[in-house]
């Protein structure tokens, strides 16, 4: 113990200096340290660059059609040639044997149809942001194909295919999240601050909303929509009734917290200084409110994306020639192009690997904004 | 060196916690002890590690805390930092039991008030049902509440803040402990009640034969009711002793400063026949309450502010004194037009104010102002001080520039004494007493003519609390401002306030200068809360 030595009592010395971090700083940080979060945000990531650069990344157009393998398996990239030695990565074609004694045909990989990868050929032309380009990440130059995930019944490469999907689905998912989360903050919000009369009525209406049976909502829509409609039709018209039945729970949550927020000293000090109450709302309430909302939107955009792929599954959702994950799974609706053709369940681990990125995003957003985390 | 008589001996224990921006030791070397019977006094401010100290005793340290390799807790020669966490859950509610500061919280509201004080004692040994009621009962006459029988059913809902406490009280001694760990008992409880509850655990230390470590940030609850003080700071123990010796010739400056730090001097004098600045008259906020059954409704009416007066002078700070519920918020949040209220003539210089609209009031908004009570929640966390000083003056339009503004803004954090740097930084970045100022300087840029404060400096630690006393005088002396100061200290009140108000349920109980009022109460209520601020229990 120092009794000694004369100590400084300047109270106000407190650790001033050093970076000022500002909350969203703070909140990087934090979210630095969760291991899980991080692993989300790099998949959710590499998940949304697919879809952006999916022409360059996918080596055919969706339905391009190779007509000479319909139903192929995968195939596996070698990089060991028929002699023994190291080569540049093939793969190789098939051979469709007849068993003779179940007359079930399968494929044999034969290097008669050997089959060399090559990068950033040209192919099928595709659409980039308004340039039209003809390159791919890779393929093959000899006129051949190359099918990573096997082909369906129409020959067209189900790799391909599949991560052209992930554009509509993801879009799917934005567009329900962006609108329900603009929709649910500005009806929760308006209903929390006003109160009275006008918060009665709005969550009567959510109450309403929240009680719609929604699968035979889905279904009809299939009965509403005329066959021969624009699937960009359908496509929109699906997204509404999505945001129509998520917005409504955003507004309630908020709604919570405004009436807990519009009490809180900052903004009865706003009132004394004599802000108006659009002032108050938009410079001292929604910014609060950030945290949450994007907490929520990670949250559910994994919903969406679940949803789409289940009615689309079902042929409620979105229409051919649209390609989204749900669209493929459509094509194993019955159990025996299921067993001779396993392969088209891949969207199913698409599906599966980026509800569990956007969750885990989530989790790591949810826990980095805190404000309440002592650290 | 431990002495034979010694109860419990704290060694050279050191807590650190791990976080984000890495580790922080929040208790260093700490050394004391506590003899049997004895009561020692932690004492510090906020932050000092004093609470660490005592969760690291209980073995309640939060996860993240990473305690020293040297530290020895001896309870009784045995060295309670080796045990396991089984072993201590023997001991705890048993030899050493704790009180914490949060009544409201620390019950749990499920469970009947009988109930929980019976769990602690069958939770240690097995007793039949008779006999456990017949000493839970016992053991709620001995902390004084009333009614035993009666509360026995109760929940925790349907008691008072000090009668809760109590039953936290009952549910400590349950086991007759040789330890009762107090972690600012009284703090959260009202003036009146405060006094009520140390005299009753000075009562119970020697009908108990109990050791007590009390911690507190309170120097006037040391005084009554400690042996022996240590006091803390930033994690280390500064200065060990008896209490008398502490007090008569404290020998750290630190010690020194906390003692100085009780709120001292007198309101400058006031000329009299200052014209009124703000004047509510009449005031009556009502609010009515649906109680009954569901298909027996009943409105009851609550006055929570039943025709009382104010007049505030130029240049005068009028108190407004009371125990929590009183009205005392109400009523000023009704007469500056930030609260509803039924009834009342609101005059601002000569202005009235009570029809006004919300549109109407913008260009009062300005010269009257507020500062509130809990510095942590009256800043907005997302904007920087800047933003934060600067609205009122965009709001009313003041200052025709950015420029100009910029000026305003630091001349008001020059007046509050916070350093121009503090513009650009957030809220978080400050402690309490900087935020406090910042409050302050919210509501001076506006150059008000009268400042509303509720309990100021009821959240701050106590050198703080002087320190924004002195900045509220300087404050009133350079701008010629015009304060209602609300509190429930009549320390502070005695201070800085040159008339007071004596609030109960709603209603005046007695008005006048302070000196009069505090020299000479003319009602019980008041001698009351006079004797818990000024009064040493004997």
């Amino acid at each position: 113990m120092s009794n000694t030595e004369s100590i400084e009592f300047d109270m106000n010395a407190e650790d001033t200096s050093g970076p000022s971090l500002s909350y969203w700083q703070l909140v990087r940080k934090r979210f630095g340290r969760h291991k899980y979060g991080v692993a989300g945000l790099i998949f959710v990531s590499l998940i949304l660059l697919t879809a952006i650069l999916a022409g360059l990344i996918a080596p055919y157009s969706p339905s391009e059609k190779d007509r000479s393998s319909i139903y192929t398996p995968p195939q596996t990239i070698r990089i060991i040639s028929e002699e023994g030695g190291l080569t540049r990565p093939f793969v190789l074609g098939f051979e469709e044997v007849m068993d003779p004694n179940t007359f079930e045909i399968t494929f044999e990989p034969t290097f008669e149809k050997k089959q060399t990868i090559r990068f950033f050929v040209s192919g099928s032309e595709y659409n980039f942001f308004g340039l039209t380009l003809d390159k791919h990440l890779f393929g093959t130059d000899e006129g051949g194909f190359v099918h990573l995930l096997g082909t369906d019944g129409l020959g067209r490469d189900v790799f391909s295919r599949m991560v052209f999907g992930a554009r509509i689905t993801l879009a799917m998912g934005l567009i329900v999240m962006g609108a329900a989360c603009i929709i649910g903050t500005i009806i929760g919000v308006t209903s929390g601050y006003l109160g009275g009369a006008t918060d009665t009525v709005i969550q009567r209406l959510i109450e309403f909303v929240k009680s719609f049976p929604d699968l035979p909502l889905y279904l009809a829509l299939v009965a509403i929509v005329p066959r021969d409609a624009d699937p960009m039709a359908v496509f929109i018209m699906f997204a509404g009734i999505l945001v129509l039945l998520q917005w409504a729970n955003l507004a309630r949550e908020l709604r919570g917290k405004v009436i807990a927020i519009r009490s809180v000293e900052f903004v009865r000090a706003a009132v004394a200084v004599g802000a108006t109450d659009r002032r108050i709302v938009l410079r001292h309430i929604v910014p609060n409110m950030s945290s949450h909302i994007i907490v929520w939107a990670t949250y559910v955009l994994p919903e969406v994306i679940l949803l789409e792929s289940f009615l689309s599954f079902l042929g409620v959702g979105i229409q051919q020639p649209l390609v989204s994950w749900g669209v493929m799974l459509n094509s194993v609706r019955d159990f025996q192009s299921l067993a001779a053709a396993p392969w088209l369940l891949s969207p199913v681990a698409m599906i599966i690997l980026s509800v569990l990125a956007f969750n885990a995003l989530g989790d790591g957003l949810r826990d980095a904004m805190d404000p309440y985390a002592n650290d | 060196m431990p002495m034979t008589n010694s109860l419990l001996s704290v060694e050279d224990v050191n807590v650190s916690f791990r976080t984000t921006l890495g580790i922080v030791e929040a208790v260093k070397n700490v050394s004391f002890e506590v003899g049997r019977c004895e009561t020692l006094a932690v004492v510090g401010e906020s932050g000092s590690g004093k609470s660490v100290t005592a969760r690291a005793i209980m073995g309640m340290l939060a996860p993240n805390a990473i305690v020293g390799e040297n530290s020895k807790i001896l309870f009784d020669g045995d060295d309670l930092s080796t045990w396991s966490e089984l072993e201590l859950q023997e001991i705890r509610g048993k030899r050493i039991s704790m009180i914490f500061q949060e009544p409201l919280t620390s019950l749990n509201p499920i469970y009947r008030i009988g109930d929980q004080i019976g769990e602690i004692i069958t939770s240690h040994e097995s007793i039949s049902k008779q006999d456990l009621k017949a000493r839970v009962l016992h053991l709620m006459g001995e902390v004084q509440l009333p009614d035993p029988e009666q509360r026995y059913m109760q929940y925790p809902h349907e008691l008072s803040g000090g009668q809760r406490q109590r039953v936290m009280i009952a549910m400590a001694l349950a086991n007759n402990p040789d330890l009762l760990i107090a972690d600012e008992p009284t703090t959260a409880l009202d003036v009146t009640v405060q006094a009520e509850i140390l005299s009753l655990l000075k009562d119970l230390q020697t009908s108990h034969n109990m050791a007590i470590l009390l911690i507190t940030h309170d120097l006037g609850v040391v005084s009554n009711v400690s042996d022996k003080v240590a006091v803390m700071r930033r994690g280390e123990v500064v200065e060990r002793g008896s209490t008398r010796d502490v007090f008569d010739n404290p020998q750290h400056p630190y010690t020194r400063h906390l003692i100085d730090s009780e709120p001292k001097g007198q309101p400058d004098p006031i000329d009299e026949n200052a014209p009124v600045v703000v004047e509510g008259k009449d005031m009556a906020v009502t609010y009515t309450l649906k109680s009954g059954g569901f298909f027996t409704p009943k409105l009851v009416d609550l006055n929570a502010v039943d025709n009382v007066t104010a007049r505030i002078h130029e240049g005068e700070t009028l108190g407004i004194v009371g125990e929590s519920g009183s009205g005392k918020t109400t009523l000023a949040m009704s007469i500056i037009r930030l609260g509803e209220y039924q009834k009342g003539e609101i005059t601002f210089k000569g202005d009235r104010i009570d029809q006004l609209n919300r549109k109407e009031l913008l260009p009062y908004r300005s010269r009257m102002q507020v500062v509130f009570q809990d510095p942590f929640s009256s800043l907005n966390p997302r904007m920087i001080i800047r933003q934060i000083l600067e609205e009122g003056l965009i709001v009313n339009q003041i200052g025709a520039s950015a420029a100009e503004r910029d000026s305003l803004v630091r001349q008001a954090l020059d007046d509050v004494q916070m350093p121009h740097s503090s513009l650009e930084r957030f809220p978080h970045e400050f402690s309490g007493g900087q935020r406090q100022r910042l409050a302050i300087a919210r509501a001076i840029v506006l150059k008000p003519e009268f400042i509303l404060l509720d309990e100021p400096t009821s959240a701050l630690d106590l050198s703080i609390q002087s320190q924004i006393i002195d900045l509220l005088r300087d404050l009133r002396r350079r701008h010629g401002l015009s304060y209602m100061f609300i509190s429930h200290d009549l320390k502070v009140v005695k201070a800085l306030c040159h008339n007071v108000i004596v609030m109960q349920h709603g209603k005046v109980m007695e008005a006048g200068p302070t000196a009069d009022v505090l020299a000479n109460p003319q009602t019980a209520y008041t001698r009351r809360l006079v004797d818990a601020a000024f009064k040493v229990i004997a």
